[in-house]
């Protein structure tokens, strides 16, 4: 086994052994990272004093969000903050994150607050795995925003999948012009994406037990400047 | 990956069919589907042909199965489920290699040990349910209950995993003269599938295109992987019913390179082009027509499948234009209400010749013009030579498609009534054509 493997297996059988059929997002962040997806740096501070020393190494502005298993819509909880710009508002933001989390859920698991890089404006796509009761692990694309809430714009295809296969996945979007760039902008790195895809793929392919990875955005970058993976979801399916 | 050993299906050399042929009420369906079937089967001369009909009526039958020698290579059985219950373990005894279930339901325990044979390999079965049976043109076996059903001889194969939708694509078939090499109903496919038919077909040498119609998959990456396989060395056209998300199955055909398409018409259509024309690597098509209004609408609808009219070399231009002034050149090549084969002939030529053309659709109206269908069949001369490049007909309209589809009935350029499905051929010849290049690539 791989050594990518070898850790992957170990984060998904840690989860298990406590009862938990989704990963931590820091959990899942690894996951990826380890499978050699780009992903934006994410690091747990348990306290305010922990994020302000993170902080300097990350640089501000920065994104905070809650760590708890117990609260996995970060957002509806009001305990995500974005840009936030110099130590004073960091530690005001630690404070509240908290507060926020503890009044959505008293009895909540606090792990304190990741700490992550706040990234310029890009186009943000979702990638997506599954596996799929009749074809097995399978895995889909599309444009964040209106074009898959909306339109359910999204294109499959079975994993494993060759690097042509992504790139069909991706042109094969009726979104796909955004992703050329419009109205002059420069067009995304397509290139970044179909590595993306493809290693999602394989890992689906080789971890049947993660019954969904939702990668929710990936951040698209201009042409040879990349992507970034900026939030995942990993879920654990049946009983292994 | 070797291919299944179904050849006791399609190349029997000893047959039995097995039925009853005078029934009422509930086993009424078996009964009729048995005498057409014992009519087909009577045709069939490559093999021994036994016959057991539980009635006692058919002349030349056995009254009892027990009559019939074992080991068999195919028996084809159509009875109502009670006497399905009563004589299969007689028939099972017989050690039959392959068995063709056409009618009747089963008993879950039946069903339980006809699939462990199937399974282990002791057994070939083809359904139950597989209504419409099993064909092989090549050796006249006709093992479908349907009254004289006599489909052309040709390079097509045709697998559904319906009855119903086998017997219209059948039915399909022999009205419009589609030649066929072999056929099959897989029913609920107990025993062999649809995979496992392809793996058959793509190594099948009188199998040049294989027709699929696909509905519901329980093994999707076993189905997948046949026709993946499969399209690297003849294309694969699958029609698909059912209701739910078909997305990923979709998604899993393409990457598979299948070709699909969506109904009966089209599948016949896109398989006739295949089947007699090379793949068209480019998206270039040139128009050669005695009239200019269809050649409009076939421009527009080649234009909506995203292929792109041909702009002709001017060394093209100019020696088609100096034999012939008064041929137009704008968009297609218009050659005149007089034009009749000879001028036809140059010009496709020509346009064969010329490296800015991929492929050449060919319109020939008759009422209007002084063409007359015995031409049409000297221009297919101009389809037989291109190896390289696909050339279609177009022969608008209904009587006069008829005529034209009858003197090119065993030629190599096949001939559509319809603009759209002429421009939709030449669409999935070109999607062929790219699939090959990529397959060679991989070589």
């Amino acid at each position: 086994m791989s050594a990518a493997k070898k850790k992957v297996a170990e984060i998904i059988s840690l989860a298990r052994k406590e009862g938990r059929s989704e990963l931590l997002e820091l959990e899942s962040k690894q996951v990826l990272a380890v499978w050699g997806l780009p992903v934006k740096r994410t690091e747990l501070a348990k306290d305010p004093d922990e994020a302000v020393r993170l902080a300097r190494e990350i640089r501000y502005p920065l994104v905070i969000k809650i760590a708890s298993p117990d609260i996995p819509r970060r957002s509806e909880a009001k305990c995500v903050k974005v840009g936030v710009g110099s130590e004073l508002e960091l530690r005001q933001a630690f404070s509240e994150i908290v507060n926020n989390a503890r009044e959505y859920k008293p009895d909540a698991k606090i792990l304190g607050v990741t700490v992550q890089e706040y990234l310029p404006s890009s186009r943000e796509v979702v990638v997506g795995a599954l596996q799929d009761q009749s074809f097995g692990p399978t895995v889909w694309f599309g444009l964040l925003g209106f074009w898959v809430e909306l339109l359910g714009d999204i294109s499959f295809r079975l994993a494993p999948l060759s690097a042509e296969d992504a790139r069909e996945m991706i042109q094969e979007v009726k979104g796909y012009p955004v992703l050329q760039g419009i109205r002059g902008e420069p067009s995304a790195d397509v290139g970044a994406l179909v590595d993306i895809i493809q290693k999602v793929g394989q890992l689906a392919h080789e971890f049947p037990d993660i019954s969904k990875l939702n990668i929710d955005p990936i951040f698209a970058f201009e042409a040879g400047k990349g992507a970034v993976v900026a939030n995942a979801r990993v879920f654990l399916g049946g009983s292994k | 990956m070797t291919p299944p050993e179904l050849k006791a299906f399609f190349e029997p050399k000893s047959v039995v069919l097995v039925g009853a042929s005078e029934l009422s009420g509930e086993g009424a369906v078996s009964a009729a589907f048995f005498r057409s079937l014992a009519y087909n089967i009577s045709k069939f001369k490559s093999g021994k042909v036994y016959g057991v009909d539980l009635s006692g009526k058919l002349e030349k039958y056995e009254k009892k199965l027990t009559k019939v020698p074992k080991g068999l290579d195919l028996a084809v059985v159509s009875l109502p489920k009670d006497l399905l219950k009563k004589n299969l373990s007689i028939l099972l005894a017989k050690r039959t290699k392959a068995l063709v279930l056409i009618s009747g339901e089963l008993e879950p325990k039946q069903k339980e040990e006809l699939g462990n044979l199937a399974k282990k390999g002791k057994l070939l079965l083809l359904g139950p349910k597989a209504t419409m049976g099993i064909i092989n043109t090549g050796n006249g076996l006709v093992a479908a209950p349907y009254q004289a059903l006599a489909p052309r001889q040709g390079n097509i194969a045709v697998i559904s995993q319906d009855g119903g939708l086998a017997a219209a694509m059948l039915d399909w078939v022999c009205f419009h003269g589609v030649g066929i090499s072999k056929f099959a109903c897989v029913g609920d496919g107990l025993g062999v599938d649809a995979a496992e038919l392809i793996r058959y077909l793509a190594q099948d040498k009188k199998t040049k295109v294989i027709c699929v119609y696909l509905e519901t998959v329980k093994e999707g990456r076993k189905l997948i992987g046949a026709i993946s396989e499969a399209t690297k060395t003849k294309p694969v056209v699958v029609l698909k019913g059912g209701s739910e998300d078909e997305r990923i199955f979709e998604a899993a055909l393409k990457q598979a390179k299948a070709l699909q398409v969506q109904g009966i018409e089209e599948i016949f259509a896109v398989a006739e082009g295949l089947a007699k024309q090379p793949p068209m690597h480019g998206n270039r098509v040139a128009v050669i027509t005695n009239v200019a209004g269809q050649a409009r609408l076939l421009v527009k609808s080649l234009v909506k499948e995203g292929l792109v009219p041909a702009e002709l070399s001017a060394e093209t231009t100019k020696k088609i234009l100096n034999k012939h002034p008064h041929v137009s050149i704008l968009g297609f090549i218009d050659l005149g209400i007089g034009a009749k084969a000879d001028l036809y002939k140059f010009v496709g030529e020509q346009l064969l010749s010329d490296k800015a053309v991929d492929g050449v659709v060919v319109v020939n109206a008759i009422k209007s013009t002084l063409l007359e269908p015995k031409d049409v069949r000297e221009i297919s001369a101009i389809a037989k030579k291109s190896k390289e490049k696909p050339v279609v007909d177009l022969a608008p309209g209904g009587e006069d498609n008829l005529h034209v589809r009858e003197v090119l009935a065993d030629t190599e350029l096949p001939v559509y009534d319809q603009p759209e499905k002429a421009a939709r051929v030449m669409k999935l010849l070109g999607m062929r054509g790219k699939i090959l290049e990529k397959v060679e690539r991989k070589i």
